[in-house]
This record gives structure tokens, sequence and C-alpha cells, in this order.
């Protein structure tokens, strides 16, 4: 994606959102949530590790 | 039978919402930055959640410490709340909080630091667009700092989607004054910072 197709992207999902009300939040929720859940994920299966936390101190403090 | 509602609250508007029931017991807050774009419908991704609180002692702190721990939070930085007050939030620097044994989301928590940050604070604002019990910074407040100190890609395009969801309704002399104050208050302060640290 160029950066004027992403720019335009963006306007065409705002403009969504702000005559759609009562839609947008439920279409969101599904990639907002994702986001976290494979963060945990990613997180929790690193704290197993040897240095795990360590690593995961060094990334939240970048 | 009734039919069982499925609440359309995102895993962080949830935790923003029971982060802000214990702190609002405590004292004055505001949610500010990426969060606002993103609790208006902005589709892209964040760990943190920033939160201005008003200049309160440490006593106060303490409290608030203390009640968030007893709700299951824990603060990344230290157990010790005095620690906390003296050694980061009043050196302006932020803490983060998160659900005990959870990495993430996470609330990143300072005190106001300046004029600017109690004007947030003075002019805070409920915003029934996104459907959350919390007190926001203005959307003017949010685009005069994503534009003019903020500044990256991802601060522009947060901008440009609040003007698209508030377009009519923004006060741009509102977002004009703002932006002068954060050039004669906080850049210069910034910049005195820098050059007292070389």
């Amino acid at each position: 994606m160029t950066r004027t197709e992403h720019q335009e992207q963006i306007e065409r999902w705002a403009n969504y959102v702000r005559e759609n009300p009562d839609k947008w939040k439920k279409e969101l929720k599904p990639f907002i949530d994702a986001q976290i859940i494979m963060a945990r994920r990613a997180y929790a299966k690193l704290a197993e590790t040897e240095e795990g936390r360590k690593k995961i101190v060094l990334l939240k403090n970048h | 039978m009734a039919k069982r509602e499925v609440s359309d609250k995102t895993i962080l508007d949830e935790f923003v919402e029971d982060f802000v029931k214990i702190v609002e017991k405590h004292c004055k807050y505001i949610i500010v930055s990426g969060f606002v774009a993103i609790a208006h419908g902005r589709s892209r991704g964040t760990e943190d959640i920033d939160m201005i609180l008003e200049k309160i002692s440490k006593e106060q702190f303490v409290k608030l410490h203390n009640d968030l721990i007893k709700h299951k939070f824990e603060c990344m930085q230290s157990k010790d709340p005095e620690l906390i007050y003296t050694s980061y939030l009043m050196n302006h620097t932020s803490v983060r909080y998160t659900r005990k044994g959870e990495f993430l989301p996470e609330m990143e928590i300072k005190l106001a630091k300046d004029s600017i940050d109690e004007y947030q604070l003075a002019t805070r604002i409920k915003l029934p667009f996104t459907g959350l019990d919390v007190y926001f910074s203005t959307i003017e407040m949010n685009i005069a700092f994503k534009e003019e100190y903020l500044k990256s890609d991802k601060d522009i395009e947060d901008a440009k989607h609040l003007r698209i969801i508030y377009k009519d309704n923004l006060n741009e002399a509102e977002i004009e004054k703002i932006k002068k104050d954060i050039r004669r208050i906080r850049i210069k302060d910034d910049a005195n910072r820098t050059s007292r640290a070389n």
C-alpha cells in the first residue's frame, strides 16, 4: 500500500465511523482485542523462557 | 427468554473503565493521546493508555496505590508507593500499572507537570461518541498535542481521524491557542531540560 493509499484508507474508515456510530465498535472490537490477546500470548511464552522476564522488562522500557 | 446482550466493549475499554473507577475516588484524572483516537474508532493497536493525574500529595498517592493493589492491579516499576512517588512521579517520569499477573494492557500514569496539564484537567470532558464513562482531555487538546508536539506519523494520523469524526464541531481557535501554549511552555521547557542535561 502506498502512502497515499494508506492516507485514503484512514479517511475512508474515519468517515465510516462518523457516519455509523452504532456499528463501528462491533466491527472494530475483534481487531483491537486480537492484538491484545496475541501480544499477551507472546509475552506469556517469552516469560516461560530463560531470561524471558528480563527481556519483557527491556521491551516494555524501550 | 430475554436476548443476551453482548458487550461491544474491547479489552482496552474494560481495562480503562475498571482502572478509572478506582482512580476517581482519589483524584481528578484525564485519559489522553492514543487511546482517545482508538476510543473514537481509529483502527490501530496499543498496549498502553496514557493518564494524567492532578498533582496529588505523597499521602494521597499512597492511598490511591493501595486501593489499586486491593483491586488486583500492580505497578511494574515498584511495589513501594513512596518510592514510586518520589523517584518517578515527582521527577515527571511515568509509571505503569497492569492487572496483576498480566503484561498488558498498561495504564501509564504521570502527574500534571505544568499549566498546560492543569488546563487539560480543568477542561476535561466525557465524550459520548466513545460510549465510555471516563474523562478525556478535549478533542482540541488532543489534536493540538498530536499535530504540534508529538508529530509522529501515528500521531498525525490519529489527529486526522479525530478531525474527521468531529468535522464541523471543532474549535480551531482553541486548537491554535493550545498550540501556541505548547510552543511557549512545553517545547521551551523541553529545550531547557536538554541544554541542562548537556
